[in-house]
């Protein structure tokens, strides 16, 4: 796992790219957690997000799930492959299986989010 | 605080209940413990799942003109009025609230121990994946007319998943599902809605019509939902170790406007056809 990753409590990864945008997928922790995933629907393209909100949602054979923005601005750009290959959310959580880059409002707010120290101890303190 | 709160509503139509139900996720998360509400259907029901097509649910004849509603939850679509419905709603902090098999196995078995108290055997399906149920698990009276294409994955009853509780058949060497649970998992709450399908309900066609737990058992008088859900609450509170709150008023009391609120989304159009 890349140390330049952020991560929302809510389970999502931000990593900043070149250009302003970030991209933003789902932690291993959260994928392994759901399993026998089944469907996802992805935000649209375009769409202006808020930090916390739901901007998709992935159903395993159990729980339907909410996606939330780990930060807001823009949806620039899908990874419209992924609900058709969602074992790629097992196999390459960090890489092929990001969900969504976001132009965001105020990059600033990057700083709120936990860096990998944090998420780990986050996911450890999960009861089992 | 370790405490598990219940409450025992009347009948309410569908968009009324989803509602409810999404309140009762935000008490959960108020109150920090696990609450549970049993409920009833106004009119038989169906209730699709929260990624199934509405499509698919306008093609099955056997529930046409019967009232739909779309829960925030996942899995198969449920044909409720003869079943004893529950909403379960536990923070993601909560020992049974940090992955969705903890909880599906936490309630469900505690369903195994009452029925086996009633002398019913049944049992959690094992892990291994989801599979559709083959059309000799079904009554053969039914299975002889059903369909055997994709639709009859649509149904909640025509799934399995582990930890769904099956028991024996009518016919020899044969299951049938009898209770099945899905979550809608939220920020930092869990919400589950599941069906313990206790009567055949007979005001659907047949091909939306499962063995319930009544036609599964010789012998044996099934209780009513209001005792077995009792008796189910009191053990899963055992199981948890937990303080049991049994409330005398219903869940709906005091919150009339917050319900009505929530549920004008479940009578639209776009909620319901919105896959």
């Amino acid at each position: 796992m890349a140390a330049d990753l952020k991560f929302a409590k809510t389970h999502e990864w931000v990593r900043p790219e070149s250009g302003g945008v970030v991209t933003v997928g789902i932690s291993s922790y959260a994928v392994e957690a759901l399993t026998d995933l089944v469907f996802m629907q992805l935000p649209a393209v375009g769409r202006k997000v808020k930090a916390g909100e739901s901007f998709g949602e992935i159903e395993s054979v159990k729980a339907v799930s909410d996606l939330y923005a780990p930060i807001s601005g823009e949806i620039v750009e899908v990874n419209s492959a992924l609900p058709g290959k969602l074992e790629t959310l097992g196999k390459d959580p960090y890489g092929d299986g990001w969900v969504a880059r976001i132009k965001p409002d105020n990059p600033a707010e990057l700083d709120g989010l936990l860096d990998r120290t944090a998420y780990d101890a986050l996911v450890g303190s999960q009861p089992h | 605080m370790n405490t598990l709160t219940i409450w025992w509503d009347g009948e309410a139509d569908g968009p009324t209940n989803m509602a409810a139900d999404e309140c009762l996720a935000a008490e959960a998360e108020r109150r920090g413990s696990l609450v549970l509400r049993f409920y009833g259907w106004s009119d038989t029901t169906i209730s699709l799942g929260g990624f199934q097509k509405i499509g698919d649910a306008r093609q099955v004849e056997a529930i046409r003109g019967v009232p739909l509603v779309r829960r925030p939850s996942g899995g198969g679509a449920i044909v409720h009025g003869s079943d004893l419905t529950y909403a379960a709603a536990v923070p993601k902090s909560h020992p049974w609230g940090a992955s969705p098999q903890v909880f599906y196995d936490a309630l469900h078995g505690g369903m195994v121990e009452v029925l086996a108290e009633l002398g019913i055997r049944a049992w959690p399906h094992p892990a291994g994946g989801s599979a559709a149920v083959s059309s000799r698990e079904r009554t053969p009276a039914v299975a002889a007319d059903r369909p055997s294409h994709d639709e009859a994955q649509f149904f909640c009853f025509d799934r399995r998943a582990s930890g769904d509780l099956v028991m024996a058949g009518p016919a020899e060497g044969t299951s049938s599902k009898i209770m099945g649970s899905a979550q809608r998992r939220l920020a930092s709450v869990v919400l589950q809605h599941g069906s313990l399908l206790l009567r055949r309900n007979t005001s659907v066609g047949s091909l939306a019509c499962y063995p319930a737990v009544a036609d599964l058992v010789v012998g044996i008088a099934v209780p009513d939902e209001a005792v077995l859900s009792r008796a189910w609450g009191r053990r899963i509170a055992r199981g948890l170790g937990a303080t049991l709150r049994e409330e005398d008023s219903p869940f709906f009391r005091g919150r009339e406007s917050e319900v009505a609120a929530q549920a004008s989304r479940f009578r639209e159009e776009w909620w319901t056809a919105r896959r």
